[in-house]
This record gives C-alpha cells, sequence and structure tokens, in this order.
C-alpha cells in the first residue's frame, strides 16, 4: 500500500457554539482518490476550506508530505503542491483560456521580476504555455485554447478548473463538489478525466454529493455526519455500512 | 529581429518628428508623450492589476518636486538627486500601498485620493522648501557631461521615457507577474488558490507604477522649468482616469489613445465650445462606460473581426 501523502489528525472547527468538524482524522495515499461525503451540513466543506487555508482551524494537525500546512495562507498552500477546483466555477473573466491555465502554473515560474523586465524570461515563458496547452488538450478543451473564457459553458468551466489546477504541479488535488451541475455525458468525460490524473501518479480529495459518480471512481470513502467520521473505507464497505445507510444512503436511495 | 532592432524603430521615429516642430509644438507633444507614460502605468495599476488609485499624478508631482527640490534646494548632482526621487516614490508608494490592500478596494480608493490631497496642501505649505503657493521657478536642467539638452533633444529624452516605460510594462504583461495582476483584478480568491500572493501582488504593482509616475515627474520638471501646486491638483487624476477609461482599460494600445485624444481634443475643442470641453470629457466618458465599456481600441477589435 502507498503511503500517505495528506494526513489528517484531530482537526476540529467551531464557529462560535457550533462544532462543524469535530476530532477528524483522515489520510489521503499518494495517487489516490479519496470520496468525502456525508449529508448537508455534515463538515465536509468546512473540512474541504480547513485543508485549503480558506479557514483557520480551532484545533488540529495536517500534514502535507510531513510538513505541517495547517493554517498557512492559500497561496502557500497552493505552493506546497495542493491544488483546488471550485464547487461554482471562478475563471479569471479577463484572459482567454490558455491564460486561466497559465496562472495555475504561477508557483512554478522560476524567473525573477528582474529578469522578466530585462527580458531574460522568454524561453520559460514558452515553455510554461507549451505545458499549458498540454494541459488544455488533455481536459478536452483544445479547440477553445485562446476562447474568451466567458463564452464556455457550466461543463467546459469545470474542465477549465480541472487544467487549471493540473497546471500548478501539484501533488494533491482538492476537489469541491466536481459532479455538480453536470450532465450525464459531462459526468462521464469528468470520470474519466479523473481517473487520467489517478493515472499520473496525483492524489485527489473530492467532496461529493453524488453517489452514483463518485463510489465507481474513488478508491476509498470517508463518511461524515455532524461533523465527525462515521465511516472509512472501500466504496463496496460504504454501500453496505448500515450507519451510512442511515445517515445518508437510505435516504438518498428511497428518493432514487 | 532582435530587442534593440524592435525598440530603436519607434524610439528613432518619434523622436525624429520632434526635429521637425516647433518650438510650440515640441512643448505640446513633450506634454502629450508624458500624457502617454502615465496613462501606460495608470493603465497597468488600474486596467491589468484593477487597482482604483487617485494617487497616481500625485506620484508625478512627487517626483517633479523631489528632483527640483533634491537640486536646487540641497544642490545634489543630477544622478544621486534621481535615484533619491526614485526612492521617495518607491517609499510614498509602500507607505500607502501596505496598509491600503489589508482594506478592501474601496478603501484604497479613498487613501490614495487622500494622498492626493494632503500633497497639494504639504505643497502649499511646505514654506521656502517648496515654494508655498507660487512653487519653484526659474530653474533648468543640469548639463550632462559638460551638454546642455534642450529643444527637440529634450524631447528625444522623453522619447526615451515613453518607450522605455511601454517596454517595461508590455514585458511585465506577458509575463507570470502580468497574470498574477489581471488574475488578482478578476477573482482574488482564485488568484489566491493558484499560489497568487494577492497583497504582495497589489503592493508591487502600486509601487512600481507609482515609481514610474514618479520618474515622468522628473522629467516633466524640466519641461516648463517650473513646479507649483495647481498643476498636480487632483482634476488631473480624474483625467487620467478618463484617459484609461476611455481608450480601453486593461490595454496598452487604448492607454495611447485615450491619452493622445484627451489630451489634444481641448486643443480642438477650445476655439469652439471655451471651457465647456470639461462637459464633453463627461459625456465621453459616460458613453464610453455605457455603450462600449472596452473603450476605443474594443471599437477597433469590433471592426477588426470579419464578422
Amino acid at each position: 500500500m502507498s503511503k500517505a501523502i495528506l494526513q489528517v489528525r484531530n482537526l476540529t472547527k467551531r464557529f462560535g457554539g457550533l462544532t462543524a468538524v469535530s476530532d477528524l482524522a483522515f489520510e489521503v495515499r499518494e495517487g489516490e482518490i479519496l470520496g468525502m461525503i456525508g449529508p448537508n451540513g455534515a463538515g465536509k466543506s468546512t473540512t474541504f476550506n480547513l485543508i485549503a487555508g480558506t479557514y483557520s482551524a480551532t484545533e488540529g494537525e495536517v500534514q502535507f508530505s510531513g510538513e505541517p500546512v495547517l493554517g498557512l495562507p492559500p497561496h502557500r498552500i497552493a505552493a506546497k503542491g495542493i491544488m483546488r477546483t471550485f464547487q461554482h466555477n471562478r475563471p479569471f473573466g479577463g484572459m482567454p483560456v490558455i491564460e486561466n491555465v497559465m496562472v495555475g502554473a504561477h508557483t512554478r515560474f522560476t524567473s525573477t521580476l528582474w529578469s522578466v523586465v530585462a527580458g531574460y524570461s522568454r524561453k520559460e515563458e514558452i515553455e510554461k504555455r507549451r505545458r499549458a496547452e498540454e494541459l488544455v488538450d488533455f481536459v478536452g478543451l483544445g479547440d477553445l485554447r485562446d476562447a474568451d473564457v466567458t463564452t464556455l459553458s457550466f461543463g467546459q468551466g469545470r474542465l477549465l478548473e480541472i487544467a487549471r489546477a493540473l497546471a500548478g504541479e501539484p501533488r494533491l488535488i482538492l476537489f469541491d463538489e466536481p459532479a455538480a451541475g453536470l450532465t450525464q455525458d459531462e459526468l462521464d468525460r469528468l470520470g474519466g478525466i479523473m481517473r487520467g490524473i489517478a493515472a499520473r501518479g496525483i492524489a485527489m480529495l473530492l467532496i461529493e454529493h453524488d453517489m452514483h459518480f463518485l463510489l465507481p471512481l474513488a478508491h476509498r470513502v470517508v463518511v461524515l455526519n455532524f461533523g465527525a467520521k462515521i465511516a472509512d473505507g472501500l466504496p463496496g464497505e460504504i454501500r453496505a455500512d448500515p450507519a451510512v445507510m442511515d445517515a445518508y444512503l437510505g435516504g438518498s436511495h428511497a428518493a432514487a | 529581429m532582435s530587442v534593440i532592432a524592435r525598440w530603436l524603430g519607434p524610439v528613432l521615429l518619434l523622436s525624429g518628428a520632434a526635429f521637425l516642430l516647433s518650438d510650440y509644438h515640441n512643448d505640446v507633444y513633450r506634454k502629450m508623450l508624458l500624457w502617454v507614460a502615465l496613462a501606460l502605468g495608470y493603465n497597468f495599476l488600474f486596467g491589468i492589476c484593477g487597482q482604483v488609485a487617485f494617487s497616481h499624478f500625485a506620484f508625478y508631482g512627487i517626483g517633479a518636486y523631489s528632483v527640483v527640490i533634491l537640486l536646487f534646494q540641497f544642490h545634489l548632482p543630477l544622478p544621486l538627486a534621481i535615484v533619491l526621487g526614485v526612492v521617495i516614490c518607491v517609499l510614498v508608494a509602500l507607505a500607502v500601498a501596505i496598509p491600503s490592500t489589508r482594506l478592501e478596494g474601496f478603501y484604497l480608493a479613498l487613501a490614495t485620493l487622500a494622498l492626493a490631497q494632503l500633497f497639494v496642501v504639504v505643497l502649499n505649505e511646505g514654506g521656502a522648501l517648496t515654494g508655498g503657493t507660487s512653487g519653484i521657478a526659474n530653474y533648468r536642467l543640469p548639463d550632462i557631461f559638460g551638454v546642455r539638452i534642450r529643444g527637440p533633444w529634450f524631447t528625444a529624452v522623453i522619447v526615451l521615457l515613453v518607450v522605455g516605460t511601454y517596454a517595461v510594462l508590455w514585458r511585465l504583461d506577458r509575463s507570470w507577474f502580468g497574470r498574477a495582476c489581471r488574475a488578482v483584478r478578476d477573482n482574488p480568491e482564485a488568484a489566491a488558490a493558484m499560489g497568487v500572493n494577492v497583497a504582495r501582488t497589489k503592493v508591487i504593482a502600486f509601487t512600481l507604477t507609482s515609481a514610474l509616475a514618479g520618474i515622468a515627474g522628473m522629467v516633466y520638471a524640466f519641461v516648463d522649468n517650473t513646479v507649483n501646486p495647481p498643476i498636480f491638483g487632483i482634476d488631473n487624476a480624474f483625467l487620467l482616469l478618463f484617459m484609461v477609461i476611455v481608450g480601453g482599460a486593461g490595454r496598452h494600445a487604448g492607454a495611447v489613445i485615450g491619452a493622445v485624444l484627451l489630451f489634444l481634443l481641448p486643443f480642438w475643442l477650445s476655439p469652439v465650445v471655451g471651457h465647456h470641453h470639461v462637459l464633453v470629457f463627461g459625456v465621453l466618458v459616460l458613453a464610453a462606460i455605457l455603450l462600449q465599456p472596452r473603450g476605443l481600441i474594443g471599437l477597433f477589435d469590433f471592426a477588426k473581426k470579419p464578422s
């Protein structure tokens, strides 16, 4: 079994009297797709924001490749090799697709501001642009490389989020409900892309609502309810877990 | 094409023009070029980085006054006066930018507006140092290596400044830094998630463009050989904003077009409508915002598109 790249221990977040995440522990292993599920208000998004650096934790520890990362600002977390996507796509509206992806590579540029002004950064710029073009092709937006991002469909915008995250050469990508708002065709495509990312050895943490999308895709699943972990196992085990059925799947299956 | 060749063409062409112009037209041409330099820097700050600052023109004044005071009140040599002038601009810019970025965008506008007003107050109340309300006059550019630079040759210096400013901003814009600035403008939270240090990017962009404005101001000090408080009043800060908006915010070519057009407009309009040309400006800006938010350069793009 491959070793853990992200280790979360004792993670707790209280908003005033409300405990959104309580004593949470889990790990993401190298190259693995870890799904995190739970009903609304279970603390998934809070957990996500704690790891991404958007919220500060009340207590706990998060280690990435053995280094503590909890409490670092988001841009430092990205530089460490953890990139993220947004549930509601957040493209940079004033730039074409390719430039959006190149922003994702921001932390991988080595030329200084002085060398930019002196005109010595051209080579790196060309090299990074070529790499961004490959990523745009990888997510299937090759025809839209120079398109205005405001003309993209919602599904294409989601693919752009992924290409942009990949440009940061991450070792872990955090996905905030990547399936939300996508059609079945787009979901199939997204699943294929995610497997392709896993094949590159990049680990993924998926916060997700859509069981039908998540269970066939994830290597392991963590289930949250009321801010605490109630189950952690293989997708097959999660399906059969009575506590999970109770908290979440039961309702969802009855409705389906 | 080599780097030198690429920038040499425009420099020769723009400075060559100065030798064909009369003294009066050289004066107009110089001022127009300086507005272009200012608009290019302000476009980077406002159009590309999205910072609504009203201090850009004040930094032009800080540069102008600094170099004049250092040269003629403290009798420093020219190179030292220039370097110290840049240092003063950088320090003032940092003092404004660092606390401002901790606040939301609106407060940057307020803080920089306050700086611009404060600057004029300081000039008026500066006593012998700033020359008070009448400013400082009757000086001239010191000789450089025994050579007195004047006439079209001084215009050529301004051309070098404009082309240099353009080259620096153009390179920055087409780099990771320019993209970071645009990302910060479009969506700061997503920019941070991509690894962009939002506060640092804003402070660098503000300080750098303010220093460029200061350098332009140093040159301006020798255009009229006089500096006084009314020149650096707040209305010019708004004129600069109008130039960038009318030309097309976020585009270097837009800044150039906006600056040239709005600078020359009063020369054409004044004989017709007198001082009411300000009203025409207002209408132009409104029309630009309502009808063509991408400015005149947006119209040009539209005309160029085949469809």
